[in-house]
């Protein structure tokens, strides 16, 4: 008789996404659907209406993704949830929603590290078996590999997120945030014809992305007026020296750990330039370049239902009283007890 | 098709008080929920107990059950402090009656 496959049931609510999922523990994504909060162009997402708007989407969600996957909350085996990191209020919506569905449903909860479920996600779409990761969005710039029981942070930002710099640029050019600033940056950069100069700023294994940024928010409008360049060359310089320095620390950590391949997750993982530049250096050292699109990269809820399905499947579970959220959760305080059976199968 | 026994119909009764006893506690303020029934109020204060109050030291928050009602009272040291957790509390309580409504046991 087949065994019935563990299914979980996930929730994504850390940014200006709101996400839920049905996964299976063989990585088979049954439904995954998502609404993103947009804000007019000019303007960011705050805490306060991005939790607001998750409200008013999360329970239809959760319909949708059970009738899209044809199954019943019976079916479910554990509720997952994003614990952190990310924005305290927005966080909230997914865990009172689990805590709430735990106690109906009678099911337990598993609390999951974002980053971590970026990770897994990406290694299950792609089947990259022990990359390097770069892990690039709004939130978080890290480049992250496995050693030892756990993902190390090998390089990261030491200020904004690469994402982040993207965006808040795309607001100086009041470009559109739908379908998001970073995709509109990179149609815009694609007309680029001349590069400008700006500052490049990589110490040691990390970057900092704030300088830049107060450098051509300073710079942008006097050059624009004075027809020096045009929005397209800022976009493709812009993107042009951020991914520079991303593949230069991406490519330091491969060095260091003497690992081949790059896995990129993430939002600003769909980049397209990112993943052609990254593709060029893989090459170079004999690597491969795994990435996906923007229906894995970006927030969702599956790779919180994956992530916590492979957790529970360790046999972990989170208590209700401990079901909490936080804004802070590094990538490293996780112990990836499912990495170590992998390896010791292998 | 909602659960008639869970409507959330919020019953408020907030006072807000500014001769409290304890001098530094001055800004109070009470609010009851009928929940409909007793196991859906505990559900709720169950849900809703996990998180903390994020200024313990500005504002604190107690909540009790009785009788499918869910009663929470806060405390804090200035209104603002009050008006920013009460308002943060019912948004939060809102959603989970909302999500007992959807699926919840729908019983007649």
């Amino acid at each position: 008789m087949k065994e019935k496959k563990l299914l979980a049931l996930g929730f994504e609510g850390s940014a200006n996404k709101i996400g839920v999922g049905v996964v299976a523990i063989d990585g088979t994504i049954l439904s995954n659907p998502r609404h993103t909060y947009i804000t007019p162009p000019g303007q960011g997402f705050l805490p306060r209406e991005t939790a607001q708007h998750h409200h008013h989407h999360v329970l239809p969600l959760i319909k949708s993704a059970l009738e899209t996957a044809g199954v019943t909350p019976d079916e479910i085996d554990c509720l997952c949830y994003t614990k952190g990191p990310g924005m305290g209020a927005p966080l909230q919506v997914s865990a009172v929603v689990v805590r709430v569905l735990s106690q109906l449903w009678n099911k337990p909860i598993v609390g999951v590290n974002h980053c971590v479920a970026h990770i897994e996600m990406g290694r299950t779409v792609t089947g990259a078996v022990d990359p390097v990761v770069l892990y690039v969005s709004g939130g978080n710039t890290q480049v992250i590999a496995y050693s030892e029981g756990r993902y190390r942070i090998f390089g990261e930002t030491i200020d904004i997120a690469v994402g982040n710099c993207l965006d808040r640029f795309a607001r100086v050019l009041t470009l559109s945030n739908d379908p998001s600033p970073g995709y509109n940056i990179e149609q815009l950069a694609k007309k680029g014809e001349t590069f400008i100069e700006l500052p490049y700023v990589v110490k040691g294994m990390d970057v900092s992305f704030s300088g830049i940024l107060s450098y051509i928010e300073a710079t942008a409008e006097e050059k624009l007026k004075n027809n020096e360049c045009t929005p397209a060359d800022l976009c493709f310089s812009l993107q042009e020296t951020l991914f520079a320095m991303l593949v230069e620390i991406t490519e330091r950590a491969m060095a260091h750990c003497d690992k081949k391949d790059v896995l990129i997750v993430g939002g600003v993982g769909c980049n397209e330039r990112l993943q052609q530049m990254m593709r060029i250096m893989c090459s170079e050292r004999g690597g491969k370049l795994f990435a996906t699109d923007d229906r894995y990269c970006v927030d969702n809820g599956a790779m919180i239902a994956y992530t916590g399905l492979l957790e529970y499947a360790n046999g972990a579970s989170t208590p209700m009283e401990e079901s909490t959220f936080t804004q802070r959760f590094r990538t490293d305080e996780v112990l990836a007890t499912w990495r170590d059976k992998e390896s010791a199968n292998a | 098709m909602h659960n008639k026994s869970s409507g959330s119909v919020f019953q408020l009764a907030c006072a807000l008080s500014m001769d409290g006893v304890a001098a530094q506690w001055d800004f109070n303020c009470n609010l009851e929920v009928d929940l409909g029934s007793e196991e859906n109020a505990l559900i709720v204060y169950t849900a809703l107990a996990v998180d903390n109050e994020l200024q313990p030291d500005k504002v604190k928050r107690h909540m009790s059950v009785s009788n499918g009602k869910l009663s929470a009272n806060f405390e804090a040291v200035e209104a603002r402090f009050l008006r920013a957790s009460f308002s943060a509390f019912v948004d939060v309580l809102t959603l989970a009656t909302k999500t007992i409504e959807e699926f919840g046991p729908k019983k007649e």
